[in-house]
């Protein structure tokens, strides 16, 4: 009986290695079974096992380790467990790890039933083996540094095959799988398949008839193409602008671009310039390494410019939660994550999120060691990068200069009775009412002192005092924010505060508030104003009777805001500044009795409603002057001279006050209006960007228990896993330049190789891995290791071009192979991991669009700018919060490219939806490629499609020649090439059904083209009749439109062809 | 051994179905993969052939084939109308005891805004005695077959976050819907409709697309949107001027064509389109005719109270029933517009009004048709609102309770629910929850518990880790619900 158990154990384990081998590296029996022959591989056969199964509590994590036993190392496998050990090495039955899977009694059998897991029987025969080969644990494959392998020879039998270097690693596999190359495609298919795969559109009539002609150029054997004519048109696409467009949405999935904030408002936001710099950052074919740290650092680089400022956008990319409810510092960590996240999919190919809540499962990587990384993204703020464009800032210039001009020439608009002596007249009015002015604002100035506080501080912000005695606010705000100001020794007889609160560049909207979000920029809003005289430990408050301001407005509620509302001891009611940001404004408050002795003081301002809205840039002022006090604004240099004695100004200063005086003289208001208008700053076009903090006020970062923005434990410092190259942090260096360096080191284990992965999937429809997302120990295995390798340090030694990559890979026969599946490759590999064939791709949902577009000749092919609103069904974002509208663009906009079109992450287009595009709300390193009904739906009857293939309708119509010609120039449209006999006959027969329905008005051709407007009908009959001078008449114009709708029948039935959007 | 947990998982590959058919020698059936639109069409596509497989129904679970998860997005006050304190009369004006608050944060209040009595009044009803505020009539009349949990509580308190967390698990988008987790493991038992439809007869949804979106799941599995008028289905309706003959000639058309690509180019892929295609045109004759009330019975239209070519809350319940006699898995009726900030009373009073007879009718006509064991109803919000009162001057509000995660009331009926039962309670100020806290999480398990779905083996491999619907926290199915 044991021998029986034995026998059949051992007949299990036969039959079973040959199975898990085939399964867990994708390939049918014949290469496993040449895999069978090697030692059981940890890494590929051994560690699924035990990371399913055991390392979920004898892993790296600590925290969840039991019994002290870890089983991903050696040392901690073999480690001494008092006289025996889990593994024994060469020795199965003293390892207590196959004991106890093997035991029976609950309480000891592993993993415990209460874990739900089972490890199957050929699982353990696996492991049996695998200890009895000696137990070899292996680092895994991707944490090493790639090195350059040798390129194997072509195996016998395909001698001359090819001399590239990426078919020899290919070909290599298919000697082991027992598997020939398929033939080539045809000349036409290629010229589709690069055209679809490096630019995304597919090529005109024109252009298909133009290549295939010359890739057949010297067909001195059937079937092979001429290479140099091959690689003419590879050069050409690769020069071709729209190949930025097509290889910047790939890259747009991972930067989870989108043009709305997200969550329930999904305001739009301003962040298609970082689009845009994408696709011209592709197009220049800016290496990678450039390219990733402008996205990762580019406020930092040495050579910062605008363009590398733009680049940051990669990780403004974010969500934004703009509900009245949420805490900003809550949904600032959650954006902070994403970017980890998001950086370890698009660079490392690491699942980093998973170790946000705990040390990660798999990944040795640890729960501080995330919060390292997460660290160093933290020190950033979120700013709005303007963009004035040249031809504006030169209209800016004129405009400056244009209002000196006029405040020059404003005393000449002074007015007097005319006459003579006019100027002597003029100069002398002029002088006697500034005199008399200065007199005046002299008396009735309170002499405010200005006064930097001895201390201000509000938690999380940081102030920093200039010396004009302004404040800067520095940090992060919430909906709640009180200052407190400290000041020494005011004086005795000190009766009014003054608050000035001053715009600056660098704040939202240009400030005074720091709202930069849910409420307009720039805003604030002063709840509460409360001054407080300091007897001992006591604040002994002191009481204010009246406020004033110089202006007043209030952006939500409709509520009247005022300074006074900041004393009535209620923070919802108070002073804001709306519809005026980005200027000076000032309040006073006036105490009800002077400070009878010198005191310190503390001054409180609360600021806040349900969103944000503290206050960026401020200034304090005492004044002992008795009111009732005005909040006039004066102009910053003028009214520093008040206080001066008339005979103590220099002519420098008088000219100073003299401007003030002239800008506030009712007198001359028309000019100065003018010249106010002026100086008013244009709105220009914004991006969001990343900005680093002050180095001297950075965020600080901690370990979160669980995750959770609640938790924060104890504080860490940036840094990178230790499984990794070490981060070096210089001494000055700001952590996201030091990352993206270390990122781009030359032997970065992951990122080159995560990046040419990336790049052979979009070429080849899978990666050599097919998890592109993850590297980690549970991804899949490259199917080609060394290929992998080699094309990483390639990549490197290359100069990291992209394009020259992508030349590389085409330009292999691999590349160029045909995608007809052989019973023969199906049978022996059915996912197509070896490559003997190409594989079919289903185009994406954007080169869906654009392929109906560009066959119908509507396309629309101008680059950059604002998103557009191409047509949809109605109703198609009615489920979108407050039921957003969708109005589409007109013609020509409405025609532009996919990677145009405006994206709504609650409710995106919704044929991009159903072609499986992602919402822009989180990475996606890979797309589903779908097959469904919507699909069909959607091809079938949405407006896009009705609207192309009446325009193709009219297209074909209106060609010369006979309806076979007609008929080629629809296939090679939509499909690339001509239409087989038997096809012609199939839809030839359809054409005449509809013709003779349409005679006999069974089909209404006016509905059928009602996207044909008449006036375009007319433009052609002109042209036909100036040349055929037969005139146009009624009868004439339905017989066109019953052609056009025939034809446009046709088109619609070509466009909805599997073949139509599938890249053989 | 089971191959399909052995095969790769390439994405995007547009081969190996029949191979796998073949190889793997298993009937269609037995695979169990869920189709979005299912029947004669094969019944899985390449890129499912080589997903794991979803688990199949667990015996001791139940044996609910459909929900319809009436979802009253903006959250109502289960103090108005499911959780009668009268604490809070004696407590109206004053603030609440700090100690109960802790240091809850609240999105417009703050935590020491006066406490706001009970706006409506209570009374108990049928055999069970179920305790219910007076604007929901209707469904106090059917008591006896509603459960009613006080004691949900979930983790969010903003709107988005909240109802993409009741429906995916997790509270930033990006998961699988829970819609979506039912269809990929059951898959559908209707021939022409889509196994899982969302429909709205509110304002628009906080959550968007998110709400039911399939996340990592493959995106066949997303809910397909059913409007209320003009095309049901986003591209449903054909082209103007393509009358039916025309468009069944072009469908045969491309058929035939795609058929002599299949020979050529031998992917059984292409046989997939051929027959998404005859679905697409299925369809365009199922919806119309789902949607077309004539057949209803002016008694059905009474009791619901619709009209039949009006869009409403009840109509579309009327539908919802419909669609479970066609065999749609999973429904999602959005009604948004219970985020009572202000005036608590007049906004509970209409949502009340176009939402309570729909729901009653919904359930009585499931139980007369035999369908309610069957069909699991669920009725309720996000999560609760504050026993304090919202206002502020400034925004214009008065009378209003702002968002409170801590406990709240949902209804369910059906689906092997035990009818007649209130479980759960909180606190005298409906604040906490003092027994049977049921998580949002638990919610979940219990309702694909009710399908006969195992929550903890529910899962789907996506970025090296096993997700669930559930999270990684213990959550458990509340079996006591269960009859």
């Amino acid at each position: 009986m044991f021998i029986a158990r034995q026998s059949r154990a051992r007949a299990v384990l036969t039959w079973f290695i040959a199975w898990v081998l085939a399964g867990v590296c994708g390939t049918p029996m014949t290469v496993a079974q040449e895999e069978a022959g090697q030692a059981i591989s940890y890494t590929r056969h051994i560690r699924p096992i035990l990371a399913t199964n055991c390392f979920p509590c004898h892993g790296p994590d600590e925290n969840t380790r039991e019994a002290d036993l870890r089983l991903d190392t050696a040392a901690g496998a073999t480690k001494d467990l008092g006289g025996y050990m889990a593994i024994a090495p060469g020795d199965p039955d003293e390892s207590e790890l196959l004991k106890r899977i093997l035991e029976t009694d609950p309480d000891l059998k592993m993993p415990p039933p209460a874990s739900h897991k089972t490890i199957k029987p050929e699982q353990i025969a696996l492991l049996k083996s695998w200890i009895a080969q000696g137990a070899r644990y292996e680092q895994h494959w991707a944490f090493v540094p790639p090195t350059r392998p040798a390129i194997p020879e072509l195996p016998t039998g395909l001698n001359g095959w090819s001399d590239h270097p990426v078919d020899r690693f290919v070909a290599q596999k298919w000697k082991l799988a027992g598997l020939a190359p398929a033939p080539n495609a045809p000349a036409e298919v290629l010229v589709r398949r690069l055209y679809l795969d490096l630019i995304g559109l597919p090529p005109t009539s024109e252009e298909t008839r133009h290549w295939t002609e010359r890739l057949l150029a010297s067909p001195t054997v059937p079937q092979t193409v001429n290479q140099a004519a091959y690689l003419a048109l590879v050069d050409e696409l690769l020069a071709s602008p729209h190949y930025g467009e097509h290889w910047a949405r790939r890259w747009l999935d991972l930067a989870r671009y989108a043009d709305t904030n997200g969550y329930e408002k999904d305001r739009p936001r301003d962040i298609w310039p970082y689009r845009d710099w994408v696709i011209k950052a592709l197009n220049q074919d800016t290496p990678f390494d450039r390219f990733t740290k402008a996205q990762l650092a580019g406020d930092l680089l040495a050579d910062e410019q605008t363009d590398s400022r733009v680049a940051t956008g990669f990780h403004r990319n974010t969500m934004l939660n703009e509900e009245g409810g949420i805490d900003p510092l809550e949904y600032r960590y959650y954006a902070l994550n994403d970017r980890v996240a998001t950086t370890g999919t698009t660079w490392l190919g690491l699942t980093l999120g998973c170790a946000q809540c705990h040390t990660h499962k798999y990944d040795p990587i640890l729960h501080t060691e995330y919060f390292q990384l997460l660290a160093i993204f933290n020190n950033t703020e979120e700013p709005d990068l303007e963009l004035p464009s040249p031809e504006q800032l030169a209209e800016e210039r004129t405009r400056v200069a244009e209002a000196e001009k006029l405040l020059e020439q404003l005393p000449e608009f002074w007015p007097i009775e005319p006459g003579s002596d006019e100027i002597q007249r003029r100069q002398a009015a002029l002088t006697q009412a500034f005199n008399s002015w200065l007199e005046q604002q002299q008396q009735a100035y309170p002499d405010w002192q200005p006064l930097t506080p001895e201390s201000a501080t509000s938690p999380r912000l940081h102030f920093e005092s200039a010396a004009d005695h302004s404040i800067f606010v520095v940090g992060d705000i919430s909906k709640d924010d009180t200052y407190t100001l400290r000041f020494s020794q005011l004086p005795a007889g000190t009766r009014a505060v003054r608050l000035e609160v001053l715009p600056d560049d660098r704040l939202p909207g240009g400030g005074p508030g720091l709202t930069y979000f849910e409420g307009p920029k720039g805003d604030f809003f002063l709840g509460e104003f409360k001054l407080f005289a300091t007897q001992g430990t006591d604040l002994v408050p002191l009481k204010f009777t009246r406020a004033d301001q110089n202006y007043a407005n209030n952006h939500f509620g409709g509520q009247n805001v005022s300074a006074q509302l900041a004393l009535d001891n209620d923070p919802q009611t108070g002073w804001s500044c709306a519809g005026r940001f980005g200027e000076r404004h000032a309040a006073v408050f006036e105490l009800e009795s002077p400070l009878t002795a010198s005191s310190d003081c503390v001054l409180t301002m609360q600021f806040g409603r349900h969103y944000p809205c503290s206050l960026g840039k401020f200034r304090i002022s005492f004044t002992s002057a008795e009111g009732p006090l005005s909040a006039s604004v004066w102009s910053q240099p003028a009214e520093r001279l008040l206080s001066k004695a008339t005979d103590q100004l220099t002519a420098e200063e008088i000219e100073t006050l003299r401007r003030e005086f002239l800008l506030q003289a009712p007198e001359v208001k028309t000019q100065s209006d003018r010249i106010r208008e002026l100086q008013r700053k244009p709105a220009y076009q914004k991006t969001l960007v990343l900005r680093e903090r002050p180095r001297q006020f950075p965020r600080e970062t901690y370990r979160h228990h669980r995750g959770e923005y609640l938790s924060p434990r104890e504080q860490v410092q940036p840094g990178v896993p230790a499984f990794l190259p070490p981060l070096q942090l210089g001494n000055n260096q700001a952590s996201r330049l030091a990352f993206a360096d270390w990122l781009l080191e030359r032997d970065h284990p992951l990122t080159y190789r995560v990046l040419v992965n990336r790049q052979w999937s979009a070429l080849f429809g899978q990666g050599l891995v097919t998890t592109e997302g993850d590297f980690g120990l549970q991804g899949d295995p490259p199917s080609h290791p060394e290929l992998l390798d080699w094309l990483a340090v390639e990549f490197v030694e290359r100069g990291q071009s992209l394009k020259q990559l992508h030349r590389l890979l085409v330009t292999s026969r691999t590349y160029q192979l045909s995608s007809a599946v052989s019973a023969e490759h199906l049978r022996l590999d059915p996912a197509n991991r070896w490559l003997a064939r190409a594989n079919r791709k289903r185009l994406t949902a954007e080169q869906v669009r654009d392929l109906v577009l560009t066959a119908s000749g509507l396309l629309n092919r101008q680059m950059f700018g604002p998103p557009v609103f191409p047509p949809q069904p109605e109703g198609a974002t009615e489920t979108a919060y407050g039921g957003a509208g969708w109005n589409p663009s007109p013609a020509p906009d409405r025609y532009r490219r996919g990677i145009y079109t405006f994206m709504k992450r609650t409710a995106p287009y919704a044929m991009f939806t159903t072609f499986d595009a992602p919402s822009g709300e989180v990475c996606v390193a890979q797309r589903e490629s779908s097959n469904t009904p919507l699909q069909s739906l959607t091809l079938l009857n949405a407006p896009v499609v009705a609207e192309a293939a009446q325009h193709f309708g009219k297209l074909l119509q209106e060609m010369e020649g006979p309806d076979s010609e007609k008929l080629s120039s629809l296939y090679q449209r939509v499909l690339g090439r001509l239409p087989r006999p038997e096809e012609v006959e199939l839809v030839a027969g359809f054409l005449a059904d509809q013709r003779r329905r349409l005679q006999t008005g069974e089909l209404d051709a006016q509905q059928l083209t009602n996207q044909i407007p008449d006036s375009l009908l007319q433009d052609s009959e002109k042209e036909r009749a100036a040349t055929t001078g037969i005139e146009q008449d009624q009868g004439r114009a339905l017989s066109l439109r019953r052609e056009i709708s025939a034809w446009a029948l046709t088109a619609r039935t070509i466009l909805n062809l599997d073949e139509a959007i599938i890249r053989n | 051994m089971n191959c399909e947990s052995h095969l790769p998982r390439p994405r995007g590959i547009q081969t190996t179905r029949r191979w796998f058919l073949e190889q793997c020698g298993i009937g269609l059936g037995k695979v169990g993969l869920a189709t979005l639109l299912a029947a004669d069409l094969p019944r899985i596509s390449t890129a499912q052939a080589l997903l794991p497989p979803p688990p199949i129904r667990q015996p001791g679970h139940g044996q609910a084939k459909a929900v319809i998860h009436l979802f009253m997005a903006g959250a109502p006050s289960h103090l108005e109308l499911f959780d009668y304190k009268p604490e809070l009369v004696k407590y109206d004006g004053k603030p609440l005891p700090p100690s109960i608050i802790g240091d809850q944060r609240y999105a417009f209040i703050r935590s020491d805004a006066a406490v706001m009595a009970p706006q409506f009044k209570f009374a108990r009803h049928g055999n069970c005695g179920m305790e219910l505020g007076e604007p929901l009539p209707q469904l106090a009349s059917i008591a006896d077959e509603l459960c009613l949990v006080r004691s949900v509580k979930t983790d969010q308190f903003n709107h988005a976050p909240a109802q993409i967390f009741f429906n995916t698990g997790f509270a930033q988008p990006g998961r699988a819907s829970i819609g979506s987790w039912v269809t990929y493991a059951l898959g559908s038992e209707s021939k022409d409709l889509p196994a899982f439809v969302v429909m709205s007869t509110g304002a628009g949804i906080s959550g968007g697309s998110a709400n039911w979106s399939s996340g990592f799941l493959p995106t066949k599995f997303t809910g397909v949107r059913l409007r209320n008028q003009g095309d049901l289905i986003l591209n449903l309706a054909n082209p103007a001027g393509i009358d039916a003959q025309l468009q069944r000639e072009s469908l045969d058309l491309v058929q035939s064509l795609n058929q002599q690509q299949r020979k050529l180019q031998g992917d059984p892929e292409i046989e997939t389109r051929i027959s998404s295609y005859e679905m697409a045109h299925r369809l365009q004759s199922s919806a119309p005719e789902l949607m077309d009330l004539k057949s209803e019975s002016a008694e059905t239209l009474q009791l619901y109270g619709c009209q039949p070519d009006q869009p409403s809350f009840a109509r579309a319940c009327l539908i919802a029933r419909r669609m479970v006699e066609r065999g749609v898995r999973f429904i999602n009726i959005y009604h948004e517009g219970w985020d009572a900030h202000s005036d608590v009373v007049g906004n509970h009073r209409g949502n009340c009004a176009a939402t309570d007879q729909g729901t009653a009718a919904l359930i009585k006509d499931l139980k007369q048709r035999g369908l309610l064991d069957s069909t699991l109803v669920i009725w309720g919000g996000e999560f609760g609102r504050t026993p304090m009162v919202e206002s502020n001057a400034s925004l214009g509000r008065s009378l209003g309770r702002d968002h409170h995660p801590q406990a709240y009331s949902m209804l369910l009926a059906g689906g092997g629910i035990q009818g007649g039962q209130t479980y759960g309670a909180t606190d005298e100020f409906g604040f906490h929850i003092t027994e049977k806290p049921v998580h949002v999480h638990d919610l979940q398990a219990t309702i694909l518990h009710c399908l006969g779905l195992d929550h903890r083996t529910l899962t789907f491999p996506f970025k090296g880790l096993d997700m669930r619907l559930t999270g990684v926290e213990e959550h458990h199915p509340v079996l006591e619900l269960l009859g």
